[in-house]
């Protein structure tokens, strides 16, 4: 396919040549003129198959940015990932919280003179108290979790639509060199953290191990 | 239980509620010299600067993990001897063989309870 008509070309030298010192702004405008039509060459011979692929691109194009629109990523970003990040550390905090009271508690009874009954049992009476008390905490906690359940399954619903759409495959390697530094001291140092029931041995079956 | 209760304790964890529960535990069973530390590095120089007659560690702790220690007090010619038991939430199989392996005298499982850490106590120091 030409990409411009000859003659065309050859005006352009020509005009070149001529205006070679002396260039004005309507000069410039003329060599766009001439520029353009040379153009219109390679326009109209443009296959009809390329302007048709041209255009299933543009459309595929169109449809993944709907798609990452769909994502939400500014608001996953912004909103949701910040608020469930809130939500574990105000668990966290409560369950240390509460922990530390039940701790305090069992310390203050372990360590209560027992040789005046009345006086023992008063001190046991309020400290069993404040356990209780102490208990609400997994209410709010059980709250939190469900919020933050809520947001890992919006992302996973996003992420798996996106997934399906784009016809996604999972390439080998890490996102960063940290993440890779992080999996290899995992696995060296068999860093696998707590397991799901099933998933590790019981202690009785550790004790086999010990004879 | 028959075991020398005057001995320094070395609770190794990196979190402060784990080693005010083993502190605690610890004191119901009669040891009073307990100290604590909260990474294998931290517990390794506590160990070069005071005899310790057991280390009580977890595992998953940076920047030295308990395993690491472990390692670390078995390569050492002056700590090798010093009784170890593990107490931790890996529960594979592979840890509980590695750190047999590695030479760890015991293993507890997270969560546990006071009677176990008694009879593990009771077993290392009846080996």
């Amino acid at each position: 396919m030409p990409l411009a008509d000859a003659r065309h070309f050859d005006r352009l030298v020509d005009f070149l040549k001529q205006k070679r010192d002396n260039v004005t702004f309507n000069d410039i405008i003329s060599l766009a003129e001439v520029a353009a039509q040379s153009l219109q060459g390679f326009f109209q011979a443009m296959d009809a198959k390329v302007y048709r692929e041209l255009r299933e691109i543009a459309g595929y194009i169109e449809s993944m940015r709907h798609e990452i629109g769909a994502l939400q990523v500014n608001d996953l970003k912004n909103t949701r990932i910040p608020a469930a990040g809130e939500e574990l550390g105000a668990i966290v905090r409560a369950t240390e919280e509460a922990t530390h009271t039940f701790m305090e508690c069992a310390e203050a009874v372990m360590a209560a003179d027992a040789s005046d009954p009345a006086a023992y049992k008063a001190l046991v009476d309020e400290k069993m108290l404040v356990i209780f008390e102490a208990c609400s905490f997994q209410d709010i906690t059980g709250q939190r979790i469900a919020k933050v359940v809520e947001t890992l399954q919006h992302i996973e619903e996003r992420v798996s639509r996106f997934a399906d759409v784009m016809n996604a495959k999972d390439i080998d390697g890490f996102l960063t060199e940290q993440e890779r530094e992080r999996a290899e001291r995992r696995q060296k140092y068999l860093l696998h953290g707590p397991q799901l029931a099933g998933g590790g041995v019981d202690q009785a079956k550790v004790d086999e191990m010990f004879p | 239980m028959a075991v020398d209760v005057s001995m320094p304790v070395l609770v190794v964890d990196d979190y402060n509620t784990m080693i005010r529960i083993i502190r605690n535990l610890l004191k119901q069973l009669g040891f009073e010299d307990v100290d604590d530390a909260s990474d294998g590095s931290a517990a390794l120089a506590k160990l070069r600067e005071k005899k310790y007659g057991l280390v009580i560690s977890d595992w998953n702790m940076e920047p030295m993990t308990g395993y690491e220690l472990l390692k670390e007090v078995r390569s050492d010619p002056g700590l090798n001897k010093t009784p170890f038991i593990m107490v931790t939430a890996e529960s594979k199989t592979e840890n509980v063989i590695a750190a047999k392996k590695a030479g760890v005298n015991n293993y507890i499982v997270k969560p546990f309870n006071a009677q176990t850490l008694k009879t593990k106590i009771e077993a290392v120091f009846a080996e």
